[in-house]
């Protein structure tokens, strides 16, 4: 099983390096994770040296897994796609883009944001049951915990609600 | 001599309260017998961009066109993204429909990081880009700038706004304005929601939680 890390284009160096660590990495284990794919962003952890010399990617191999880590690519579509389970930063785009593909998906909102917003995002999707919320010094915990099949499905894209709306708006109904 | 400026300025100020009441509650629709109605979009970069696009992509091209992409300098990332969209737009068109659109290209009024104290420049930079485009390019070409302004913030929009409450100030052709609040905004309402609130003509938001103080707006769920 594959699980995928997601930073998107910021920079969430408390997440990365908590999926770096022996707890989360054994829970993985645990889970039956063989394979773990990192998107790091522009974050600062212990392995960053490893992609100093205009390397783009790399590999290594931890607590008995195989882990794969790069900075960007322009699209994530494919990563989400091949994994198993999605843990990601708490923005808006990536938890819909996730959601939509019907992936489990636990989101840790980034402590170090002054305008937390995130936070109150997470918690209202995981009211729903969409998602888990998390915390970085929780995550091994909810890796071991989570239940991918008690999450709650997420609705599909309804365009009729804006375009109605703007009809109306616009005189056409 | 200084009662009659008092008064003055009274009288003057009662004309801009006045004038200010009557465009609030706006309930006019630009082109009723118009078959289509311009569009224009203002595409704020990241999650501003896709959440919008997401926006116009539910939209009927065959009665919304032409349409307008409003980007901030130097934001190739939303410029291509509105590409895409209108490419697959063009595929998906069974009928032979033009699908004419532009890219408005406007100076950022705050850049990320920018220190306050540099900003006062660069926002009036940016307002008289949009005044030129919103009033004066718009009179001269004859045709009015667009019918309906989509906005969901950041920043730049707040400059966008002013230009064409401008417009609706001095009685000019102008867009309806709906302001849509983003889907990651639950509780509390963005900067650019609470200052636009009372000046766009529909404010929408995607949480119902955002209305629990009795105050301007509507919520119809998730729209993105």
């Amino acid at each position: 099983m594959l699980a995928f890390i997601t930073v998107g284009s910021t920079r969430f160096d408390g997440l990365i390096q908590s999926v770096f660590s022996t707890p989360v990495l054994t829970n993985f284990s645990n889970k039956g994770y063989t394979n773990i794919v990192v998107q790091c962003g522009n974050s600062e952890f212990p392995h960053v040296h490893l992609l100093a010399q205009g390397e783009q990617s790399f590999q290594l191999e931890k607590d008995g897994l195989l882990i794969e880590c790069w900075k960007f690519k322009p699209s994530l579509q494919e990563d989400y796609e091949r994994a198993d389970l999605i843990i990601s930063h708490a923005g808006s785009g990536t938890i819909v883009d996730v959601l939509r593909m019907d992936k489990p998906l636990i989101v840790v909102p980034n402590p170090t944001l002054l305008d937390n917003h995130q936070e109150e995002l997470a918690s209202a999707l995981e009211e729903l049951g969409h998602l888990r919320s998390s915390t970085i010094s929780q995550l091994a915990n909810t890796i071991q915990e989570f239940n991918p099949s008690s999450l709650t499905k997420f609705p599909p894209f309804d365009g009729s609600r804006f375009r109605n709306l703007l009809d109306e708006e616009m005189g056409f109904i | 001599m200084i009662r009659i400026a008092i008064c003055v300025l009274a009288l003057l100020l009662a004309i801009v309260f006045i004038r200010f009441y009557c465009i609030l509650p706006s309930s006019n629709v630009h082109g009723v017998n118009k078959k289509n109605r311009k569009l224009a979009v203002f595409l704020g970069s990241g999650g501003h961009t896709s959440e919008m696009l997401a926006l116009v992509s539910s939209l009927d091209f065959g009665r919304y066109y032409p349409r307008v992409y409003i980007i901030s300098e130097g934001d190739t990332l939303s410029e291509r993204k509105a590409v895409l969209l209108e490419a697959k737009a063009a595929r998906s068109t069974s009928k032979k429909t033009q699908n004419p659109y532009t890219f408005l290209v406007i100076p950022r009024a705050r850049k990320v990081h920018q220190s306050l104290l540099t900003t006062p420049p660069t926002a009036l930079l940016s307002f008289i880009k949009c005044f030129y485009h919103v009033t004066i390019a718009s009179s001269y070409q004859d045709a009015s700038f667009a019918d309906v302004l989509i906005l969901n913030g950041p920043g730049t929009c707040l400059v966008l706004c002013l230009a064409v409450y401008l417009n609706k100030f001095f009685g000019l052709s102008s867009p309806r304005m709906v302001y849509v609040e983003s889907f990651a905004r639950v509780r509390s309402l963005s900067l650019s929601g609470k200052l636009l609130r009372y000046f766009v003509d529909r404010f929408i938001v995607q949480w119902p939680q955002l209305l629990k103080d009795g105050k301007r707006g509507d919520c119809h769920g998730w729209l993105i």
